[in-house]
Order: structure tokens, then C-alpha cells, then sequence
């Protein structure tokens, strides 16, 4: 029988709000704005830094990076270490706008920040551990992201590396969209950030830093302020887009995976700044079995060429045509690694069946997972580092 | 659909509510459709490919909203798992509905009809009721007003009461088997309609840990 209870309490009208802090949708988006300037401060103030370092300093501090596997492994743990390829390849813009850094030397580190984004996402999916069927899921989710990028890597820093077409490619989508030759061009963006960086330069001089110092000093506020302006961006715009996202991730379920999906990753993923927002979410939906791994792997492409958008917008903020180069061989890189993973057939279910082997046999065996992510993101990369330097 | 992206829609937990309330609409139609069948000597197989039908789009709504329910944790974190929980329970109990107009049918398809028994009007304005409180049921889930979803709770426990009476009443009566039963068994079903109705009222005003329970622990809802 019933009994109604003397708690008066709505369940249903206790839902908390998207925007717990009730910041006005309009006040964020200015928020939003006002942050992404200061990214773009961040990354010019990287950029002077490592100028005002002098040539002998950047050669001491980059000459490691000629060797191209050395820099492919920087690239991944780089990016491992501040969890956000739109980070790392946001400072690798800033370098290679400083000129200590040739592109030839960064397009294997942009590679690197590729296969270190994926950590997220496996990080997130051992919180499945305890059962077996929703870690299988969760765990090959995850790694189908890696195991596309370790692949695109193993196909196209070699084609790179014999031919140059990816940069060739970047190089010449650069010229065109800048309408100009090469290193005379000059982004309207960079002008409307120089006077903080000149403040803060100003600022560090009358602190009495000099030379190098000033330039560590300059390069040290720029990383912490690209990096904590991605962290607030990322997370504002979340709060912005929280019901475009959910819709669109209902829509994916709806209608399956393809090339919308693919869109719809990329859509996510520009908008929040970071793929690994978009494939962090895809764990729980994929270890409670909502969404099956062939529709995540689209999914995961799209975040991929979407979170490209970041080393663009960075590249606004620095000087000449080689930052914006090195940041659509970001975007060339993923496209490509498209086109060859995913457009021809017989490779496109590759990545999916390593997944679903590796998370087969990470359900028998535990520590398999743990193994996957220490040695891949860690133990690899910081022995090739250390051999091969 | 890409171009979606960029438009502004419902709310996704407002858009899962507005579906809970056409599943309860769904489910309506079913139990409407299944009573006409046995108490007005409407043609069995002729409604039950559409109650079928219903109750396949009932399951399909269940399946596809659980899984937006999934979607909205995923995206949004713990805030809204109470309400999320609560939506769970409270698909379930809209299946369960639709399953017990299946059962109603079973009976006309069994061959059972009240059409034209002397105690036809009494079964048909129980009927009316019960279909009524379906519509109170899911203006109750789109208003969430605690004084309608009270009202609506002491008149289930009513409801409730009278089919025990009656199931009570026919088990003991002198009448034949083949008159009983199936009545007892048809106020059988309408008890457990009944008792998920209220816990769907339930849902919309109770916190997700005293559902079904009353405040000394006991379960409030006799619905087995």
C-alpha cells in the first residue's frame, strides 16, 4: 500500500544545473573570448622567450631534437606530461615560430603529440577494471584511438621522412591561405598580442632578469599560461556546448557511425579544444554498451583533425609562415591518416581488432593494461629518448 | 543532421522527459485498446497486431532513452545521477504497463469476454478511472506539482484498496470458476497498473533512495 512519505522533496526538480555556478551563457562565451587571448599571449610569450635565449642556448637546448625519432618520442611524452596534444603542439608552434626549432624537426614532434594524446582516454577506461565486460569495452574504446595514431605514425613519419610531401603539402596550403611566398608574412592576430608580451618583458627587466634568464622567465609564464588557458577554455566551453554535445552524441548512437560521426567528432572537438574531452566521454558511454566501438572509431578520427584547431589558432599568435605550416602539418598529418587507415578498406578494421585483441587479453590479465600504458606512453619513449639523444 | 550541431534544442533531460510522457501515452492507448477488447467485445486479434505494436515502440523508447540517460552522464558527470536513476526506474515501470495491457489482451484473446455481464458498468467505470489516471500520471511527471502527485497517490491507494476488496470478493464467491477468475484476474492486473502508475508519480517527487519504500523501510508498492 501506499505511504506517501512526509519528505517533501522533488527528485525530479533537483536537478542540478548544467552551469552550477549560474554564469550567464553570455558571460562565459566573453570569458571564453578573453581567454583564448590570453592563450595567444602565452604562446607569443613563448615565441619571445626562446628568442631572447640567443642562438647558442636554443642549440644546446634543441640540437637533441634533429634526430627524428628522439623527436617523435618528445612529442609523446611532452604531451603525456601536460595530458593535451592542443598543449604541446600549441608550444611547438611557439617554438618553431621562434626559430629554434626547424619544421623538420617539429613535424615528428607534432607526430608524438598525436600518440601522447591518447593516454587520456586509456587512463580513463582502467577506472572499468573491476568488470570484466565493461573493461573490455571501455579498454578497446580507448586503445583504438592509440592504435590508429601508433599506425598513422608507422606509415606516414616514414613517407614524411623519404619525401617530405606532408610539410610540401602544409607548406603549400600555408602559402595560400596567407596569399604570400613565405617568411615575410606577418599575422594581423600577432599584432594585438605584442603589447603584453612587451609588458611582461618590460616587467622581468625591471626585475632585473637578463638574457637568458629573462628568456627562461618569459618561456616558463608562456607554457603555464598556454597550458592553464587550454585547461579553462576546455572547460568553459564544455559548459557551453554541454547540450550540443549530449544531442550530438545521442545523434551518433541514433544513427551509427561514418562520416558523420567523423564530423561530429571534429565538431566536439573544436569546440572544446581538446579530443580528449570528446574521447574521455566516449568511455563510460562505451563501458555501459551504448555505443559500439565501430561507432566510436569514426568518432575518434574526427577529434583527431578537430583538435588541430588549436595549433591553427596558436600559429595566429606567432611569427612568419613556418608556425602556421608546422600547425597544418598537424591538420595534413590526421587528414592523411585518415584517408590511408580509414579510406582504404582492408586497413580500416585494423585498429578496431588490435583494440578488441588487446582488451581481450588485458580482461585475462589486469596488469596487461597497466603494462600498455607505462611501457607505450612512458618506458618507450623516455629509453628511445635516452639511447638515442 | 551535421548542421544540427549548431542549432539550439530542447534540453536533453527535457527532451527525455517529453518522451516518458509519450511512452505514457503509448502505453494508454495499449491499456484502452486491450479493455475495449474484453469489455466491450471488441475483436482481439483485430487490436492486438496495434497493442503489439505499441508495446514493441514502448520497449524500443525504453531501450533508446536508457541509453541517452548513459549519454547524459557521460557528458555532465555525477550532477544529475539522482534524476538519472530515477528516469531508470521510472522507464521500467512504463514497460511494465505496457506489459500488463498485454496481459489484458491475453485474456480477450483467450476467449474472455465481460461485454454484456450484469456487472459491466461497474468494470467499464473502472475502466475510465484507471485510463484517467494515466493522463494525471504523465501531467503530474510534466508539471511536478508535490499537492497534484499527493492527490494522486492517496487516490491510487483507493484504487488499490477496492481491487483487493475485490479480488478478495471473487476468490471467496460462490460463482463458477469461469466467472471468477477472470475477474479477480483482470483486477489482478489493474491493481499492478495501478501500483506502477503511482510509483511513476512516485519517481517525479521522492528522493532516488526511499523510492518504493515508505519512511519505516517497508516496500510501498504492492506491484508483484
Amino acid at each position: 500500500m501506499f505511504e506517501p512519505h512526509a519528505r517533501d522533496r522533488l527528485a525530479f526538480s533537483e536537478v542540478h544545473p548544467i552551469n552550477p555556478l549560474g554564469i550567464p551563457r553570455w558571460f562565459r562565451g566573453i570569458l571564453v573570448l578573453a581567454i583564448i587571448y590570453l592563450f595567444l599571449v602565452g604562446v607569443s610569450s613563448l615565441e619571445s622567450g626562446i628568442k631572447v635565449m640567443g642562438a647558442d642556448t636554443q642549440e644546446r637546448l634543441f640540437s637533441s631534437v634533429s634526430n627524428p625519432i628522439v623527436g617523435l618520442f618528445i612529442g609523446v611524452v611532452g604531451t603525456v606530461l601536460v595530458q593535451s596534444s592542443s598543449a604541446s603542439t600549441s608550444l611547438i608552434v611557439g617554438l618553431v615560430a621562434s626559430g629554434a626549432l626547424g619544421l623538420d624537426q617539429a613535424v615528428p614532434m607534432i607526430m608524438g603529440a598525436n600518440i601522447g594524446t591518447t593516454v587520456t582516454n586509456t587512463l580513463v577506461s582502467l577506472g572499468h577494471v573491476r568488470q570484466s565486460q565493461e573493461f573490455r569495452r571501455a579498454l578497446s574504446a580507448a586503445t583504438v584511438h592509440d592504435f590508429f595514431n601508433l599506425m598513422a605514425v608507422t606509415i606516414l613519419l616514414p613517407f614524411e621522412l623519404l619525401t617530405g610531401r606532408i610539410s610540401w603539402l602544409a607548406s603549400r596550403t600555408a602559402e595560400i591561405l596567407t596569399g604570400s611566398g613565405g617568411s615575410e608574412w606577418k599575422s594581423p592576430i600577432k599584432a594585438w598580442v605584442k603589447h603584453p608580451v612587451g609588458w611582461l618583458k618590460d616587467g622581468l627587466k625591471q626585475a632585473s632578469l637578463e638574457d637568458t634568464s629573462l628568456g627562461i622567465s618569459m618561456v616558463v609564464i608562456g607554457i603555464i599560461v598556454v597550458v592553464v588557458s587550454l585547461i579553462a577554455v576546455t572547460k568553459n566551453m564544455k559548459a557551453l556546448i554541454a547540450e550540443r554535445l549530449e544531442a550530438s552524441m545521442n545523434r551518433v548512437l541514433g544513427r551509427g557511425g561514418g562520416l558523420v560521426a567523423m564530423v561530429i567528432g571534429m565538431l566536439i572537438t573544436i569546440s572544446v579544444q581538446s579530443s580528449s574531452i570528446t574521447t574521455s566521454i566516449l568511455i563510460p558511454m562505451a563501458a555501459a554498451g551504448v555505443i559500439s566501438l565501430r561507432n566510436i572509431y569514426p568518432v575518434t578520427l574526427g577529434a583527431n583533425v578537430g583538435t588541430t584547431i588549436t595549433a591553427l589558432l596558436a600559429a595566429l599568435a606567432a611569427s612568419g609562415s613556418d608556425a602556421l605550416t608546422i600547425a597544418l602539418v598537424h591538420t595534413w598529418f590526421n587528414v592523411l591518416g585518415i584517408v590511408v587507415l580509414y579510406g582504404i578498406p582492408f586497413l580500416r578494421p585494423l585498429p578496431i581488432r588490435c583494440a578488441e585483441l588487446l582488451a581481450e587479453l588485458a580482461v585475462r590479465r589486469r596488469s596487461l593494461a597497466v603494462g600498455w600504458v607505462v611501457s607505450v606512453f612512458v618506458i618507450i619513449p623516455l629509453l628511445v629518448i635516452a639511447i638515442f639523444r | 543532421m551535421v548542421l544540427s550541431f549548431f542549432k539550439k534544442g530542447e534540453s536533453p533531460l527535457d527532451r527525455i522527459s517529453h518522451e516518458t510522457v509519450l511512452m505514457l501515452g503509448d502505453a494508454r492507448h495499449s491499456f484502452d485498446l486491450a479493455s475495449t477488447a474484453l469489455l466491450a467485445g471488441a475483436d482481439a486479434s483485430a487490436v492486438s497486431s496495434d497493442i503489439r505494436a505499441t508495446d514493441d515502440r514502448i520497449n524500443a523508447a525504453e531501450q533508446r532513452l536508457r541509453s541517452e540517460l548513459v549519454v547524459h552522464i557521460a557528458v555532465n558527470g555525477g550532477d544529475d545521477i539522482g534524476v538519472v536513476m530515477g528516469y531508470t526506474l521510472l522507464l521500467k515501470k512504463i514497460e511494465r504497463i505496457g506489459d500488463q495491457a498485454k496481459n489484458i489482451l491475453d485474456l480477450a484473446e483467450d476467449g474472455i469476454s465481460l461485454s454484456g455481464a450484469p456487472d459491466i458498468e461497474e468494470f467499464l467505470t473502472r475502466r475510465q478511472t484507471i485510463s484517467q489516471m494515466y493522463v494525471d500520471a504523465a501531467d503530474i511527471l510534466v508539471s511536478l506539482d508535490v499537492d497534484s502527485a499527493r492527490q494522486f497517490l492517496d487516490r491510487s491507494m483507493e484504487m488499490n484498496r477496492e481491487c483487493e476488496q475485490k479480488i478478495h470478493d471473487y476468490m471467496r464467491s460462490d460463482e463458477p470458476g469461469h466467472w471468477a477468475v477472470p475477474r479477480a484476474v483482470l483486477h489482478r492486473y489493474w491493481k499492478r497498473i495501478v501500483a506502477n502508475l503511482a510509483g511513476i508519480v512516485t519517481s517525479a517527487i521522492e528522493p532516488i533512495q526511499s523510492l518504493d519504500y515508505t519512511d519505516n523501510g517497508a516496500t510501498d508498492i504492492v506491484d508483484d
